[in-house]
């Protein structure tokens, strides 16, 4: 199941992953589909509980996976702001609009209250404050763990010291991982590996 | 990833039961189930399977590897062997500890079970510690995990990514960097 897949790698990505409007909306579709129908449906019968069961279940992959991404829209405000901005045409964007909405919102709700609270006191000429170097960036260096989708050629690993040298490995489909996340974020993205 | 988040991708895998009671298909988002027949074996997902056990409506079928020969081939094995041997399910630990809390009058043997998967359990724990921390010492770049199970993963690695975490940034701070991030955290 594609959800399955979108929440666990946002949640093992350091960074914040292309949105999937496509992915959420037909979840999205298909529980409301399936509440209305079981407003509808008798009560106490075993089939309504069983479907009930497993929209909770839905629901909360979908919640878990919305929190996980406004956490991290929280925590890197600036940069998704950043590069989201200087985006190419056609290229798809990290944010849904209603998260747009929210990350420019609390940019410009942090730099009011930053202004309110500290820097306009300041002496004149340490009134500003650049959010983008300040706020910490993804540390797209982690280590992650990932399982292969689709069989992968020559990955480079980079050394860890400089005693070592880098050396390329390839990633068989269904073998599993432990490697830096900058190595294979085009793969994440492109639903090549998976995250767990 | 919390325990519980394992568990409940877990709670996915398909078990057999044979229900008491009769329903036909249900179309749900994840797939179509059933119909049910009282007495016919029906497979089902585990967080189903469970909750109709505990509402006394079916009767589970342990999955065949869960078996007092089996699991000791495999302990045994897995004491051997310095290497992981593949477990006959990815969800082995989760599935026992689900199985056996809720169903375990449908288990032969249970008591037995529980003591042989905990006891290989224990040798790939010890195992995952040793590579974790060789792999740490010798700062290796790269890793190849393949027959550990999700939840293996999760209890050691969140530990382990943090620790190769805080250690790379160390190492990057004795570098004198032109761009240094100032604020890591």
């Amino acid at each position: 199941h594609a959800f399955f897949q979108a929440w666990l790698n946002e949640k093992f990505a350091p960074e914040l992953l292309e949105s999937k409007p496509e992915v959420i909306e037909c979840v999205v579709e298909q529980l409301d589909h399936m509440e209305a129908n079981l407003k509808r449906a008798k009560r106490g019968d075993l089939k309504v509980s069983v479907h009930h069961m497993e929209i909770e279940r839905i629901r909360y992959v979908l919640s878990s996976y919305l929190r996980c991404r406004l956490v991290k829209i929280e925590k890197f405000f600036p940069h998704i702001l950043e590069k989201e901005k200087s985006r190419a045409e056609g290229e798809p964007s990290i944010l849904s609009p209603e998260e747009f909405a929210f990350a420019k919102e609390y940019m410009a709700n942090t730099e009011t209250y930053l202004k309110n609270v500290a820097l306009k006191h300041m002496p004149p000429n340490l009134q500003k404050v650049s959010l983008l170097r300040s706020v910490p960036k993804p540390n797209l260096d982690s280590f992650v763990f990932l399982r292969v989708l689709e069989r992968q050629e020559n990955i480079l690993v980079e050394p860890e010291t400089d005693e070592q040298r880098e050396y390329s490995i390839s990633l068989e489909e269904g073998s599993q991982h432990l490697i830096r996340y900058r190595t294979v974020a085009p793969l994440v993205a492109s639903g090549a590996v998976q995250l767990i | 990833m919390e325990p519980a988040e394992v568990e409940f991708l877990a709670e996915k895998e398909l078990v057999t039961i044979v229900p008491n009671f009769s329903l036909d298909r249900i179309h749900l988002i994840g797939g179509d189930l059933g119909p049910f027949n009282p007495g016919l074996p029906v497979e089902v997902p585990v967080w189903l399977a469970i909750n109709l056990k505990q509402r006394q409506k079916c009767r589970l079928i342990p999955p065949e590897w869960m078996d007092v020969g089996k699991l000791e081939e495999i302990r045994d094995q897995e004491r051997k062997e310095d290497t992981f041997t593949p477990m006959p399910s990815p969800y082995y630990m989760e599935l026992t500890k689900l199985l056996l809390n809720y169903a375990s009058d449908n288990i032969p043997r249970a008591d037995e079970i529980r003591t042989l998967v905990k006891d290989t359990w224990d040798t790939r724990m010890a195992k995952l510690r040793l590579s974790a921390d060789s792999f740490v010492r010798q700062q290796e770049a790269h890793a190849k995990l393949d027959n550990l199970t999700l939840m293996e993963i999760n209890t050691a690695g969140t530990f382990l990514t943090q620790a190769l975490d805080h250690m790379y940034k160390l190492r990057t701070n004795l570098q004198p960097g032109d761009s240094s991030q100032s604020q890591d955290f």
